[in-house]
């Protein structure tokens, strides 16, 4: 039965109180919403799904997973929180926010580890599964009560709720069937279309028998009514409807829809977390239009087999993580060295070493840029949106193509699971690689035949009559003949060298979040973006002069970053990598380490850029972003 | 009993029938062995086949009863299998029955009438199993029976169904070949001042990255600093009129059949143009796409081509044209005609029927003609050798079915003779058996000729599909019950002469001897002719028939079709020499072969006495296992074959290390394949020779003796290269 | 084999091949090979320049992939395309070429460091993946390009610069191992000092489909002088298998190495008995299936491949995606 811990609905800024029957509908700007469960018992469906029926409501929607870090956690263990969480706004919402307004939850363990990780908002509502209280296992009933008690006294409003006594009158085993119920009270809570969401169960389970559709609904709407009928409160999200059409989904399919649209034919992989799942759903598309995931015997096999297939005249992508791609860097060496396109995607985990394998972090960029030994310039950019993540793998490939270089695209865990909408990309036969150039080469081209200004060279690819030579990753003379003379390498290198300059001069200066000028610029990179555009828009409505910018392009920067770094008084990066602290105790100028990019600029422009930084494996919060900006603004 | 025989030997050498003799004709009689199948449609055997329109892959024929067998498979197993055969088998014989009655349609259809037919009863279990049956029933398609119409049908039907294939296969390569062709137009553009144009630029990054580049400058910046390579006007329109060639064209194969020769050939002449055009394409897209087209020489090429006859290789690749004929209305002027057609290697696929085989010849009609005009054709056929022949009667053309397709598909022009067994004068054998006993009578031979299964007679002909193919005349067992009820047995050979007496035209040559009247002198026509046409002195030759009720008679045969017989039996011995059935050729080299056997084992066992080391010998004795000619004689060491004292390298040895190269290269030259040979022993001294034997790496270079005598060293070198002489 | 030679034969094919331009094998050469004189690789190099020119193979279609090692310089001495990559990767490079390219004919050359130990995962599972490449190990037993150190297969008590008082351990027999690999399909061993049969060995890898292996055993002139001399100078201390479907000797080579066995290369289980006894060291082709799957054929249908395609399969997957706004 339903305990109201505190009295009356709890009301957000500008709330308008409407009516709908005997209730009071609180109108809210946004709100979070966690749920979550053991894993196997549906939490993330019942959240994609509500996410995907806020979202055709018109709702600005983020969707984030929350993973467990084992494969199969023991039930009911604070470790084993497995579900998702749903920011729903009024408008666009480019991240998962700060704490949860609401929680839903399948056990008081998996509650608990969110509680510790301070994920909660004060006062935040929590829908709580009161089967435990009667639990057979006294230890297990006891520890459930317990949990309650001190939910109230943190002062958390907690409603214990029947669920799984109320999914056994339509099913038998109510761990199957509990998601579907709690998106039904979800969507009541939320006064989202019932309709509406009937037809995201028929089409979440439409692989699935007529009859286990009929009885989700069921669920679904069991959840409804006993949510109509026993909470004593109703929210209503106000929603602009969609003009464009839009499509949901995660940033690793967006990645494997991006290779799609490149026109590459070939994908090799090896196996590894964070970004396994896009050659996995890559794999399931990719034949059909005569591509081929490959997955090779090893990092290092797979970089090869990719470098063999552009050489060959099909550019190739790897998609790797942080481990990987450590593997692959002699392999991205030797591309270099020999100026083979090449595209390698890094979803960047926590590191170093195997490091926080399902966790986000920003700290590969440093090994992507300098990775290799020697002299190895190459292109490297990072996604910000998942929208980004479709568009840079197509412009990766043709950078690669274009400039016979590598392109490296820098992903992370928090972009490859996360969901939101985007415009529906409109397909442009541009997009596709063209045809492999077998065109006879014409006489007195040579395979290295470097532009004096621009490094610049022709590439020629084997089935070109008179283009016969061969590549080596030995220094090497314009015919690619190895380079016993000291000043030949000193050329080559040279050659490579300008050739990244030449596409730097073809980048265009970043735009300005906020306004030209102010008092602080805050840059950032990566899946960072729309928590530090969230903060700064805030904190601009207060009034503070400061604006943010994101860089695309980390290797070579775009031109114009230092007149735009000098309009403002103080420059400070916001990161997922690791910098020392100013004030830790044994820091100073002299050893502080700073963030990646940071450090980049500062050694570029000569500009004293501060850096804040976070590496706790979540994406960084607006919060947190904003008192990192109060702080530094306030600081004298 | 005397006068008896006379009469008897009276009719068997004038043909007149003397006292005691009756006429056949009104008896109904049959040759004993046919006896058995005077009800067909009661019995299943290979017809009524089913033309099935299932897809590539699948049987393009089966029988009725095969069918049922599968079905049977599939759904007849469990505690009700036995009901379910019964039914099904009582449902194959009412289609069965229907369509010898003349019904025709598809499958589904006679299903559906013969199941109603049946259960006017309504009998539940019934249905139930006719609708399982027909639950697994995954073909369907045209059901024919043995009648006159059949082989035009059935070929017509596998042929079509070839060419379908043929034409996918061909627009697959057609579609290929134009992505091809339009890729090395794409690579061209991509890399054009357009293709590097700032807007192209701009829509291929992407909506996203619309703003993040100048794209005019990095158009710029492409299209300056490396050479625009542009594809030449010439070869830019060749591939674009391969391209349009290759899309204009498309076939259909179904209009390709044809009544007259005449009318064929005039459809290929009209086509051949346009085929050897779009073969030459084809050849011509395949050098383009593969970057081999040299735009002077392969000019000339086409050129040249454009004019010519199509390749067969080529021709092959297209659909070809199938004529139906009936022998009975050719005139000599076609078979020459169609002879020459068919050696000319024109894509002709031509089914000749023949209806009466045994129309009595012009001169005297005791001479059935045995269906001349199809012999001709095939012998003709055969000797142009190239040319795929099948000969089947209708009643074995479903166990050739194999064969037909292969014939079909075969590159080239290709022969069937089918004997289709209509005949009004054998109007009381149907025509299947009519067909299947001209046959066993060897009056028409199964055979088929494939050039392609093999170098050698012996793989490309094969009559094994006639009955006992080993011997002159299919035996059966006979067993009855004689009027003391006494089980009897007796092997009868069906000859010509049991043909002959199914057919009305043949009846006065034949007389029955009442049972009374039968003798010791009166023997089987088989054995009466071991001997020769002429029989033997003082015997009369009989068959064996039956009557309607199963009543056996002994009928005296005039000794003019024994002569016939005689020639029909010659004839087949012939086909099975080439067959290499009793070939004298054959059992001659078989003895060859033992006696090299038997050589070959004495030597053997000598070797194995002489040499000790086990691995020398396997060779020998592998080669005996495999049968293969002994280990070849090795000529004799290229030492022994130089005058002593003469420098020489083991060119064959050498692997091209450049030691002695290194040494003098004019004295130490590479031959064609990289190994060295002297080359001119007066550009160097002995001292090189010996040191380049001594630096060489694989010992093969061999001093002999110096050629100046004046060379300082030379007794040192000498000790020295006496390491390699 | 080219697309354009399996497309059409016959009597036009015939007539064009006459046009196609005539290689000596000169042609195929390209500077003067840097390997120590008396080298081994220079019998190998021969054999496959041989080779090219036999079989017509035009040079821009025809490509050298290699890896680190003495071995590996082979590609620059191939007027030839070429790829001379990373120490133990050439397979994985080679692969990927083959993949994206059936009109190329591919060949890799590696020796016994950069195949069996540093790139011993690549070989493993090039074997299995069987793609369409004539692989030659030249194997001279020694690490050469960096001054001698010892390999996986140096003879055991082999002294040299990492193994002063004699290799530890008994050499890899690596054609136990490649035979012991699932799917499997062509395994020869040839020697640098018979130059014949190693030519007509890597003539029939070359036209076996799927990938050939060839193990060469190989002379180093350099670091182990003499150390193979037992062998070079006794005959019949080579044992030639010889078998109608595998190699076939001259009269002449039949008279000189008359230790010679009759061996059926389909049979892989004598070919491992061979394999396992090292000496005398068996010549020839030990196992041959041509009917192993290769896995480009497994995989590959990118012919049929066309912009028009790409577009649909991504709309298909955008339909899969699309909201549109409720009620709209």
């Amino acid at each position: 039965m339903t305990t109201a811990a505190t009295s009356g609905p709890m009301a957000t800024t500008s709330a308008v109180a409407g009516t709908d029957g005997r209730k009071t509908v609180t109108t809210l700007r946004e709100h979070i919403i966690d749920i979550i469960s053991d894993s196997g018992e549906g939490a993330q469906r019942c959240g994609q799904s509500l996410g995907a029926i806020a979202a055709r409501t018109g709702n600005g929607v983020w969707t984030v997973e929350i993973i467990p870090a084992e494969i199969q956690p023991p039930a009911r263990s604070i470790a084993g929180a497995s579900g998702n969480r749903i920011r729903l706004g009024s408008r666009r919402i480019t991240n998962g926010g700060d704490e949860a307004d609401l929680v839903v939850a399948f056990n008081e363990q998996v509650l608990l580890g969110r509680v510790r990780a301070g994920e909660l908002k004060p006062g935040c509502i929590v829908l709580l599964e009161s089967a435990w209280r009667e639990d057979d296992n006294p230890e297990i009933a006891a520890s459930y009560a317990g949990t309650c008690r001190d939910l109230l006294t943190a002062g958390y409003r907690l409603y214990e709720i029947p669920m799984e006594q109320e999914c056994l009158e339509i099913v038998d085993d109510p761990r199957r069937g509990k998601n579907m119920f709690v998106l039904g009270m979800l969507c009541n809570i939320y006064s989202l279309d019932l309709q509406l969401a009937r037809d995201q169960v028929a089409r979440t389970f439409r692989k699935k028998a007529a009859d286990v559709i009929e009885s989700n609904v069921k669920l679904l709407e069991a959840g409804h009514s006993w949510a109509e009928q026993h909470l004593d409160f109703k929210f209503a999200i106000p929603a602009a409807p969609v003009t464009e059409p839009q499509i949901v989904i995660n940033g690793n399919t967006a990645v494997a829809l991006g290779v799609l649209a490149s026109g590459m034919e070939i994908c090799a992989m090896y196996p590894i977390t964070p970004a396994t799942s896009a050659s996995h759903y890559l794999s399931e598309i990719f034949e059909r239009v005569g591509g081929v995931v490959h997955q090779a015997e090893d990092e290092i096999a797979a970089c090869a087999f990719a470098v063999g297939a552009s050489y060959a005249g099909k550019c190739a992508v790897t998609i790797t993580s942080g481990p990987g791609y450590s593997l692959k860097q002699e392999v991205l060496g030797l591309a270099v060295m020999g100026e083979i396109p090449l595209v390698v995607v890094n979803v960047q985990r926590g590191g170093p070493s195997t490091g926080q394998p399902t966790k986000a972090e920003q700290g590969d960029l440093l090994a992507a840029i300098f990775g290799s030994h020697g002299d190895a310039p190459k292109v490297v950019m990072a996604a910000s949106t998942i929208e980004d993540c479709f568009y840079s793998v197509i412009a990766a490939r043709r950078i690669a193509e274009t400039f016979n270089t590598v392109v490296v695209v820098l992903s992370d865990a928090n972009l490859a699971t996360a969901q939101t909408p985007f415009p529906r990309p409109q397909f442009d036969e541009a997009w596709v690689a063209p045809p492999v150039d077998q065109s006879a080469v014409p006489r007195g081209l040579k395979p290295y035949s470097w532009d004096a200004r621009t490094g610049l060279a022709r590439r020629f690819i084997p089935g070109q009559p008179g283009g016969t030579h061969t590549l080596t990753g030995l220094a090497h003379d314009q015919n690619s003949a190895v380079a016993y003379d000291p000043e030949l390498n000193q050329q080559g290198i040279r050659a490579r060298s300008l050739k990244l300059a030449a596409f730097q001069r073809t980048l265009a200066p970043p735009p300005v979040f906020g306004g030209e000028t102010g008092d602080l610029l805050v840059i950032g990179w990566g899946s960072t973006r729309g928590a530090i555009e969230e903060a700064v828009e805030g904190l601009r409505a207060e009034g503070r002069r400061v604006s943010s910018m994101h860089l695309r392009f980390l290797q070579p920067l775009a031109p114009g970053i230092k007149e735009i770094m000098q309009r403002f008084k103080r420059v400070m990066t916001i990161e997922g990598n690791w910098c020392d602290r100013a004030d830790e105790e044994i820091i100073d100028e002299s050893n502080r380490r700073y963030a990646a990019v940071a450090m980049l600029l500062r050694a570029r422009y000569l500009i004293d850029v501060d850096c804040w930084s976070e590496v706790r494996g979540q994406p960084i919060k607006p919060g947190s972003v904003r008192r990192a900006i109060l702080e530094r603004l306030d600081r004298p | 009993m005397e006068a008896d025989l006379q009469a008897q030997l009276a009719f068997v050498l004038t043909g007149r029938a003397g006292a005691g003799l009756s006429p056949i004709a009104p008896l109904r009689l049959r040759p004993a062995p046919l006896a058995r199948y005077r009800a067909l449609t009661t019995l299943r055997h290979d017809y009524p086949l089913v033309l099935t329109s299932a897809p590539a892959g699948e049987p393009v024929i089966l029988s009725l009863s095969g069918l049922f067998d599968v079905l049977l498979g599939e759904v007849g197993v469990g505690t009700d299998a036995e009901r379910l055969r019964h039914h099904a088998f009582r449902l194959e014989r009412k289609i069965r029955e229907a369509v010898a009655a003349g019904a025709t349609g598809t499958l589904s259809v006679l299903w559906d009438q013969a199941e109603r037919q049946l259960l006017t009863g309504g009998e539940s279990l019934l249905k139930d199993s006719c609708a399982r049956l027909r639950g697994v029933l995954s073909v369907d398609g045209e059901v024919v029976g043995c009648d006159r119409a059949l082989p035009v049908r059935l070929f017509t039907h596998v042929w079509q169904r070839a060419q379908a294939r043929k034409v996918r296969r061909m627009q697959e390569e057609i579609d290929r070949l134009a992505r091809k062709l339009s890729d090395i137009l794409g690579a061209a553009d991509a890399n054009s001042e357009t293709g590097l144009g700032a807007e192209r630029l701009r829509a291929s990054v992407g909506r996203a990255f619309a703003n993040d580049f100048d794209f005019a400058a990095m158009s710029q910046l492409l299209t300056t600093t490396r050479p625009v390579v542009r594809l030449s006007d010439v070869r830019r329109a060749r591939v674009e009129h391969l391209l349009a060639t290759l899309r204009s064209h498309s076939f259909a194969p179904a209009d390709f059949v044809f009544k007259t020769l005449g009318d064929a050939l005039e459809a290929h002449a009209q086509r051949l143009p346009g085929l050897t055009a779009l073969a030459n394409t084809i050849t011509a897209a395949g050098l383009e796409i593969d970057g081999g087209y040299r735009d002077g020489a392969h000019d000339a090429v086409f050129e040249a081509l454009n004019g010519r006859e199509l390749d067969p290789v080529d021709r092959a690749r297209f659909p070809d044209y199938l004529v139906c004929l009936n022998a009975d209305t050719l005139r000599a002027a076609d078979i020459a005609k169609l002879t020459e057609a068919l050696c000319a290697g024109v894509p002709l696929k031509v089914l000749i029927q023949t209806d009466d085989l045994l129309e009595p010849s012009q001169f005297g009609d005791s001479h059935p003609s045995a269906g001349l005009a199809a012999r001709k054709l095939v012998q003709a056929a055969i000797d142009a050798a190239d040319v795929y022949v099948l000969q089947s009667p209708s009643s074995h053309l479903y166990r050739f079915r194999d064969q037909i397709l292969r014939g079909v598909e075969f590159a080239g022009p290709t022969l069937f003779s089918v004997h289709s067994g209509v005949g009004e004068w054998t109007d009381d054998l149907p025509p299947y058996l009519a067909s299947a006993a001209a046959l066993e009578s060897r009056a028409f031979p199964a055979f088929v000729y494939d050039p392609s299964a093999g170098p050698d007679w012996a793989s490309r002909f094969s009559i094994d599909r006639n009955p006992q193919a080993e011997h002159d005349w299919p035996a059966h067992d006979l067993s009855y019950e004689d009027e003391s009820l006494q089980r009897m047995s007796e092997e009868v050979r069906f000859t010509l002469v049991d043909l002959l007496a199914c057919d009305a035209r043949y009846a006065g040559y034949f007389a029955r001897v009442p049972k009374e009247q039968w003798n010791g002198c009166m023997i089987p026509v088989a054995e009466f002719m071991a001997n020769g046409p002429r029989g033997l002195p003082d015997k009369v030759p009989y068959v064996l028939m039956a009557d309607s009720s199963g009543g056996l008679h002994r009928v005296l045969v005039d000794a003019r079709l024994i002569r016939e017989a005689w020639r029909s039996r010659e004839q087949w011995r012939s086909l099975q020499e080439w067959a290499g059935v009793h070939s004298s050729h054959v059992e001659r080299a078989l003895a060859r072969e033992r006696q090299a056997r038997e050589a070959q084992a004495q030597r053997e066992a000598e070797a194995r006495a002489a040499e000790a080391v086990a691995v020398v010998e396997a060779v020998p004795t592998a080669a005996a296992a495999t049968g293969a000619a002994p280990a070849p004689v090795a000529p004799p060491e290229p030492a022994e074959a130089k005058p002593p004292g003469e420098p020489y390298i083991e060119t064959l040895r050498c692997s091209t290390c450049n030691e002695c190269t290194k040494i003098n290269d004019r004295m130490f030259k590479y031959n064609q394949n990289k190994q060295a040979y002297i080359a001119d022993l007066k550009a160097g001294t002995y001292a090189q020779m010996v040191q380049a034997a001594e630096s060489c790496q694989v010992a093969v270079i061999h001093p002999g003796k110096p050629w100046n005598p004046d060379e300082p060293g030379l007794e040192e070198l000498l000790k020295r290269a006496e390491a390699f002489a | 084999m080219s697309e354009q030679a399996t497309m059409t034969n016959g009597a036009t094919a015939c007539l064009l091949r006459m046009y196609d331009e005539q290689h000596e094998i000169e042609d195929y050469q390209k500077g003067v090979p840097r390997w120590c004189t008396g080298c081994g690789d220079n019998a190998i190099l021969a054999a496959v320049q041989r080779l090219c020119r036999d079989e017509g193979l035009r040079p821009e279609k025809t490509v050298f992939v290699s890896g680190i090692g003495c071995s590996s310089r082979l590609p620059h001495y191939m007027n030839t395309y070429g790829f001379h990559g990373l120490h133990g990767r050439a397979l994985p490079v080679a692969e990927g070429i083959r993949m994206v390219r059936p009109d190329l004919a591919v060949f890799v050359n590696t020796g016994d460091g950069d195949c069996f130990s540093i790139g011993a995962a690549h070989w493993v599972h090039a074997v299995r993946y069987n793609m369409n490449l004539t692989v030659m190990v030249h194997d001279n037993q020694v690490y050469g390009l960096t001054k001698m150190q010892v390999s996986p297969t140096s003879p055991r008590g082999l002294k040299t610069n990492t193994t002063p008082l004699g290799a530890h351990l008994n050499p890899l027999q690596p054609l136990t191992v490649t035979l012991g690999v699932q799917n499997v399909s062509f395994v020869a061993q040839a020697v640098d000092w018979i130059p014949e049969v190693l030519y007509e060995i890597v003539r029939a890898a070359y036209h076996h489909r799927g990938l050939s292996f060839i193990r060469i055993v190989q002379r180093c002139p350099e670091f182990m002088p003499g150390a193979l001399d037992p062998w070079v100078r006794d005959p019949q201390r080579v044992l030639i298998l010889r078998h109608e479907r595998g190699l076939k000797l001259s009269p002449a080579l039949a008279q000189i190495y008359r230790n010679q066995l009759e061996h059926d290369p389909s049979n892989i289980h004598r070919a491992r008995e061979i394999a396992s006894t090292p000496d005398p060291i068996p010549v020839g082709i030990l196992y041959h299936n041509p009917d192993a799957p290769c896995y480009e054929d497994l995989r590959r249908n990118m012919d049929q491949r066309t912009t028009d395609m790409i577009r649909r399969g991504l709309e298909a997957e955008f339909d899969k995606f699309t909201i549109t706004s409720h009620g709209s």
